[in-house]
């Protein structure tokens, strides 16, 4: 292989395909802007019986955002897909990340999502830290027990000293009935 | 006398100066922890300052942006990682200090640059805010149409690498923020007849999403990055040589001060116009790019020079000069106060509490700063993995404090998901909320203008303040675009 042909490979290579991050953004923000403005607006935002002016209607300025999204959106797809954009380190940094690390990071989530009013703020989280210290893979007990001390202290520091109510756990309160 | 004795009972208070202590603290200990941004600090701190008064809470969140500032140039000068943008012309001679074994001087030159610059820019603010004040008193619904579109032109400038998607970025922010119950005919936008949504998206899980959340998840679907521990090592700087550097300084300062009352413009280009000023002047000019005390000098104090005056714009029209005076501006809003000339007309005492609060944070700053030096091995090398699930927890638990429910921790979420497919997909964030808070003012002063002259539009062109408006937008689209292209075409030309 000729220098030239190993130098354009490489190059090839540092620069994604048609389908790249800009062209499936333009994309995706495409159609969803199609979807806003022939479906959504229409359907999702009442006019009134009577306006003064078609620039006083609730639908002028998302059908403004919703078409200016929409050229844009159909730029972008079409540079995307004429002028790949050039492949980051970072992406490097993104690949072969344990799939343990994601699942645990998203039942963090999922536990403060849909039950910080079950397990109250203090409970949520320190089930919820524990799990990201996991999902670190980090294994000294003394930092488990910051698990426990922070949430405990935060929500102190917020009820206490803010005045910022937050849950104390219907769990806990229904076991405590009990 | 009676406002200055109530300048006085609203500023002289424990909670004042701790909140600008805090603050400070705050900012440099954030600004000083690679991968935290002070746009991340001061987003989590607006939950605190529900329960505070409002110029407690406004003097928290200027002590976060103004501690910030200065952390983001540790981090530059020793591990060569800026904090913030504003920061990379930093590290051009700070690192190259550093390595040389004068990390020390490089940041006591940046910390006293800092301070200078900070001076200078409080008290710009204190002479330009008031005068700017009076003058847009004389402004109706036409002119302040107009003045949002002029400050709408900042979003080019705050798109990062892509005006494109930074645009799309704006345009989402626009439909986001017309949720709710239509002000003037009072029909549901987009609810989907959802009573959480009526009273429109809640600003402060906006807030967290966006600039907190996509930090956390970017750790967890990452690769664990090596932790870089570094030293703060050699002589400290001595007055001779800050002396030598203190031309730079005040020019510096006066650069960041022009650029930064101009909306959009931004402390990085401050930063980096102060510096190849300096570079251009200087004796040493060689020597720049090398490990030169007075480039360090020049990069800060543009950089810093620019966090007073964001403030005039935002104090006496109530637009948001950056990203963090957007977020000040939502705390205004919070406290039931609009920033703008009303303002002052109605709430003078407290704008000039907060303007000795802001003339007081300069000089905690010497204090934070020297003992972040100090310290900074302590708070930098606070690993992530300890961190972030701290960060989340602060970001869930404010997010909740808003209305107490569960809908915002979901919102929030949701917002931190978007933000993340904007960082792996090179979407500034900055734009969005831009566009999420002028939207509303930008429709609320067409609607208002043309219910005045009964639908006639000849209306937005008539006085000469709309037309001075008309044609600073044009200009500032104008350069916007032009410095744009410019910055790409050397980027391509790097590549």
């Amino acid at each position: 292989m000729e220098i030239s042909e190993v130098q354009s490979s490489k190059a090839a290579s540092d620069h994604y395909g048609l389908l790249n991050p800009n062209s499936v953004l333009g994309g995706v923000f495409f159609v969803l802007s199609m979807v806003f403005l022939f479906f959504i607006i229409p359907n999702y935002i009442n006019l009134p019986p009577y306006m003064q002016h078609p620039l006083l209607s609730p639908q002028f300025l998302p059908q403004l955002a919703g078409w200016l999204v929409l050229i844009l959106a159909f730029v972008l797809m079409v540079s995307g897909l004429f002028n790949p954009p050039k492949r980051e380190e970072a992406d490097e940094l993104r690949r072969g990340v344990p799939v343990l690390r994601q699942v645990l990071m998203l039942a963090a989530g999922a536990i403060y999502a849909m039950f910080f009013e079950q397990f109250g703020a203090i409970g949520s989280g320190i089930f919820a830290s524990v799990l990201l210290f996991l999902a670190s893979g980090l294994r000294s007990v003394w930092i488990y027990a910051l698990a426990v001390v922070f949430p405990v202290v935060v929500s102190l520091l917020f009820i206490h000293v803010l005045n910022v109510p937050l849950p104390t756990g219907t769990l806990w309160e229904a076991l405590f009935q009990l | 006398m009676d406002n200055f004795s109530e300048v006085l009972t609203l500023f002289l208070s424990v909670d004042n100066f701790l909140a600008i202590a805090a603050g400070v603290l705050i900012g440099v200990v954030v600004g000083a922890i690679p991968g935290l941004t002070a746009t991340m600090a001061v987003a989590l701190a607006l939950p605190f300052t529900f329960s505070m008064e409002p110029v407690t809470a406004i003097l928290l969140l200027v002590g976060i942006y103004k501690g910030g500032m200065y952390g983001g140039s540790i981090t530059a000068i020793l591990i060569r990682t800026p904090g913030s943008p504003a920061s990379a012309c930093t590290l051009l001679d700070g690192y190259p200090m550093a390595q040389q074994g004068h990390a020390k001087k490089a940041l006591k030159t940046a910390l006293y640059s800092s301070v200078v610059a900070d001076l200078i820019s409080n008290i710009a603010l204190i002479f330009f805010a008031a005068y700017l004040a009076k003058i847009a008193l004389n402004f109706g619904p036409p002119e302040y149409f107009w003045l949002i579109c002029f400050s709408l032109t900042i979003i080019v400038s705050v798109s990062g690498n892509s005006a494109i998607k930074g645009l799309i970025a704006a345009g989402l922010g626009i439909i986001i923020s017309t949720i709710g119950l239509d002000a003037v005919y009072g029909t549901q936008r987009l609810t989907f007849d959802n009573y959480n949504l009526m009273d429109r998206v809640s600003f402060i899980p906006l807030l967290i999403g966006l600039f907190a959340i996509p930090e956390v998840i970017d750790f967890y679907t990452s690769k664990v990055a090596p932790h870089i521990r570094t030293a703060v090592s050699g002589a400290s700087l001595t007055w001779k040589e800050f002396k030598g550097s203190l031309k730079t300084v005040i020019r510096g300062s006066v650069i960041g001060v022009i650029i930064g009352a101009i909306p959009g413009t931004g402390a990085t280009s401050a930063a980096f116009i102060s510096y190849s000023e300096a570079k251009r002047t200087s004796p040493r000019k060689a020597n720049f790019g090398k490990g030169e005390v007075e480039g360090v000098a020049a990069a800060e104090a543009g950089n810093n020079g620019v966090a007073g005056a964001t403030l005039i714009p935002l104090l006496s029209l109530g637009i948001p000069g950056d990203v963090i005076t957007a977020i000040i501006l939502g705390a205004f809003m919070i406290h039931g106060l609009t920033p703008g000339p009303v303002l002052f007309q109605e709430n003078l005492p407290l704008v000039y509490a907060l303007f000795c609060g802001i003339l007081v944070s300069s000089f905690v700053l010497v204090f934070v700063g020297n003992a972040a030096i100090r310290y900074f091995s302590l708070i930098a090398d606070i690993p992530k993995t300890i961190l972030l699930p701290i960060v989340l927890m602060f970001c869930i638990y404010g997010a909740y404090a808003v209305n107490n429910s569960t809908f915002d921790i979901g919102l929030m979420l949701a917002f931190g998901i978007l933000g993340f497919v904007f960082n792996r997909t090179g979407v500034a964030a900055a734009p969005f909320l831009i566009g999420f808070i002028l939207g509303p003012m930008f429709e609320d002063n067409l609607r208002r203008t043309l219910l005045i002259s009964k639908g006639d539009p000849t209306i937005f062109f008539r006085g000469p303040i709309a037309w001075v408006f008309i044609t600073l937008t044009v200009a500032s689209l104008v350069f916007a675009f032009r410095r744009y292209w410019v910055s790409r075409k050397e980027q391509q030309a790097e590549a």
